[in-house]
């Protein structure tokens, strides 16, 4: 009955993040573009978060003009080999890559 | 007229006589009284006009004209802002590394413990979910078949009977080139032959016209394009030369050559390839593996001289002793090199192919000396480190994987591919695609699991190991009459085209169909898998 509380530490939470089935990359990406905490090496990091950064803007924008009452939530890209999701926020991107294919 | 002068004597000089007679005519005239018989007379002129001629005078009129006025204007122009530029490509700058930025905790924690759930939630829907199954979306035009684009050839090499020994894709993808020579028994040393080239990107392509040609006074056996000068190709002759030709500049295209000196390979030279120089990565020399057992790296100077700056030499005694092998001949103890491949992932290393059949793990940074009998400018070393199995002949053509690490085919003269790992001597298979020689394979450049082959029987076998790893996918007729084919190369920027050249001298370009240039999801994990069944 005393389980131990969730660790709310920015390490644990990315380590239970990459624990789930099929996850292959987690980053963290500040408004500006800069990455922040990442499982990759750093020049794939960067290149990543810079391809990533305008794309989100550029959703998180579609959807204000459409609404303006309206915000983006969350933002998903399938592709061939893998899947891209986005949960964004007033100062920072969580980017994980999975790999949903059997 | 006629004035009658008075005949008579002469009167004595006295004036009046002397007035007579100087006026005498007239005086005679006017004194008509004095009548004779036979006195003279002066009569008046008679003239008569001429009626049918006119006074001929010179008729004038004046008159006089002039230019109008020529109209100047002055005007003055003069450029008074002047800007110089200049514009030059430079070599690519590796990527840095940039630090790692800070970042405020508490927030960062905050944001994650938002968004943690939710994510945790999409995650786990998205591999339990079969919303994609079998969905698949087409971006490119779907190519059912192979089919050939060009058949390009050299009339006056095809007349000579020459063969395309080598075809090279330059580094934009747009200009292939072959060289020509012959690849049977002989001595062609001074066959007089050909390095052509074409631009397909070029509107008005003839294909019995190349955009360039060189003519080089031995047989030409292998040829490799410049990584990232894209008129700069090197080739290696049966005399046992390495020349580097400027396609761009026909009237004068040798750029360098080694010359016959003392370092100069002795055999032909059946494969060139580019490095990077070890200390300026921007810059590349030319890697020669020739019969004599030799394997020269070359460096361009300024004079057109290629010098030798590094080499290593193959020695029966040093080969490394982990596999059996046949006992070679007494006295030879070169062993012939016929194929070079350098792994994509560890610049240093590189594969052999022999004479004796047999591939050799081999490395730049190999320190033993070579036991050489012939001296040589640059201190060669022994490179082998690991023998593999042999093939049932000599080896035409290695090929080191540009997805995995470990693994490379090789072809050999008795028709079949062996596919090596790295990790171990055996061959993880061994595959017949041919009764006759195979002359060249190479790995796609694409698709992890998918290998082309040149057979002796004139056709280009294309295998994926996904599909069947017994019998190739496609098998493409090169040629009519079975001559062979001695050569392919995969276009590197445009991937669905392969170019091969066969026995009749001309290199057909092949546009490959869809299956072969598209990777599937899982095939890296495949190969891996592959590469994985390596025996204990």
């Amino acid at each position: 009955f005393l389980h131990p509380p969730p660790s709310w530490d920015v390490e644990e939470t990315l380590k239970r993040l990459q624990s789930q089935k099929r996850v292959q990359v987690i980053m963290v990406v500040n408004t500006e573009g800069i990455p922040i905490k990442s499982t990759m090496d750093n020049p794939t990091t960067t290149q990543y978060a810079n391809l990533m950064h305008n794309f989100i803007l550029k959703a998180w924008s579609t959807v204000r003009e459409i609404d303006p009452q309206n915000d983006l939530t969350f933002l998903q890209i399938r592709s061939k080999k893998n899947e891209i999701m986005i949960a964004p926020d007033k100062n920072y991107f969580l980017i994980v890559i999975q790999d949903p294919t059997e | 007229m006629a004035t009658r002068a008075q005949p008579r004597q002469l009167y004595p000089a006295g004036s009046a006589g002397a007035e007579a007679l100087a006026t005498g005519g007239a005086a005679s005239a006017e004194g008509p009284g004095r009548s004779g018989p036979l006195q003279d007379e002066t009569l008046g002129v008679a003239s008569v006009p001429s009626q049918w001629r006119g006074v001929q005078g010179i008729r004038r009129e004046t008159k006089s004209c002039q230019t109008a006025r020529i109209a100047t204007a002055e005007a003055a122009a003069q450029t008074w802002k002047h800007v110089d530029a200049e514009v030059q490509t430079e070599a690519p700058v590796p990527v840095g590394v940039l630090p790692a930025s800070q970042y405020d905790g508490p927030r960062l924690a905050a944001f994650l413990r938002r968004v943690e759930a939710m994510v945790i939630r999409e995650l786990n829907k998205n591999w339990q979910s079969h919303a994609f199954d079998g969905f698949e979306v087409n971006w490119t035009e779907q190519q059912p078949t192979v089919t050939c684009l060009h058949t390009l050839g050299y009339p006056p090499a095809q007349g000579q009977g020459l063969h395309v020994t080598s075809v090279s894709w330059n580094t934009t993808g747009s200009v292939v080139a072959c060289a020509y020579g012959r690849l049977d028994d002989g001595d062609w040393s001074t066959l007089k032959s050909f390095v052509c080239a074409w631009n397909l990107d070029r509107r008005g392509l003839n294909p019995q016209q190349p955009s360039a040609v060189v003519e080089v006074p031995s047989a030409v056996m292998c040829l490799a394009f410049h990584p990232t000068q894209p008129s700069h190709v090197a080739g290696g002759l049966y005399s046992g030369e390495v020349l580097v030709w400027d396609m761009s500049h026909p009237e004068d295209p040798l750029l360098w050559r080694t010359g016959l000196t003392d370092d100069t390979h002795t055999d032909p030279v059946y494969q060139v390839v580019w490095l990077p120089e070890p200390r300026h990565s921007h810059r590349f020399q030319v890697l020669s593996a020739a019969t004599d057992g030799k394997v020269l790296l070359w460096q361009g100077l300024g004079a057109g001289q290629l010098q030798l700056t590094d080499g290593f030499a193959l020695v029966v005694q040093q080969l490394p002793r982990n596999t059996k092998l046949r006992k070679p001949p007494r006295g030879e103890t070169e062993v012939g090199a016929t194929a070079v491949a350098f792994s994509s992932f560890d610049p240093s290393l590189f594969v052999l192919g022999t004479e004796g059949g047999f591939p050799l793990k081999c490395s730049l940074a190999a320190e033993e000396a070579a036991l050489t009998r012939r001296p040589s400018s640059v201190p060669l070393r022994a490179p082998a480190q690991l023998i593999f199995s042999p093939h049932g002949g000599p080896i035409y053509s290695v090929s080191c994987s540009p997805f995995h690490r470990n693994l490379f085919l090789s072809a050999g003269t008795d028709g079949h591919i062996h596919l090596y790992s790295m990790l171990q001597a055996q061959p993880l298979a061994s595959l017949q695609l041919s009764h006759k020689y195979l002359f060249a394979v190479r790995w796609s450049p694409v698709r992890p699991l998918v290998f082309a082959a040149a057979s002796g029987e004139g056709d280009v076998q294309l295998f994926d190991l996904q599909k069947s790893s017994q019998k190739p996918t496609v098998s493409i007729k090169q040629t009519q009459n079975e001559s062979p084919v001695y050569c392919l190369e995969f276009n590197h920027q445009q991937t669905q085209l392969l170019a091969a050249g066969d026995a009749e001298g001309t290199v057909k370009v092949w546009q490959l169909s869809t299956e072969f240039t598209e990777q599937g999801p899982r095939e890296t994990e495949d190969l891996e898998q592959l590469a994985a069944e390596v025996a204990t």
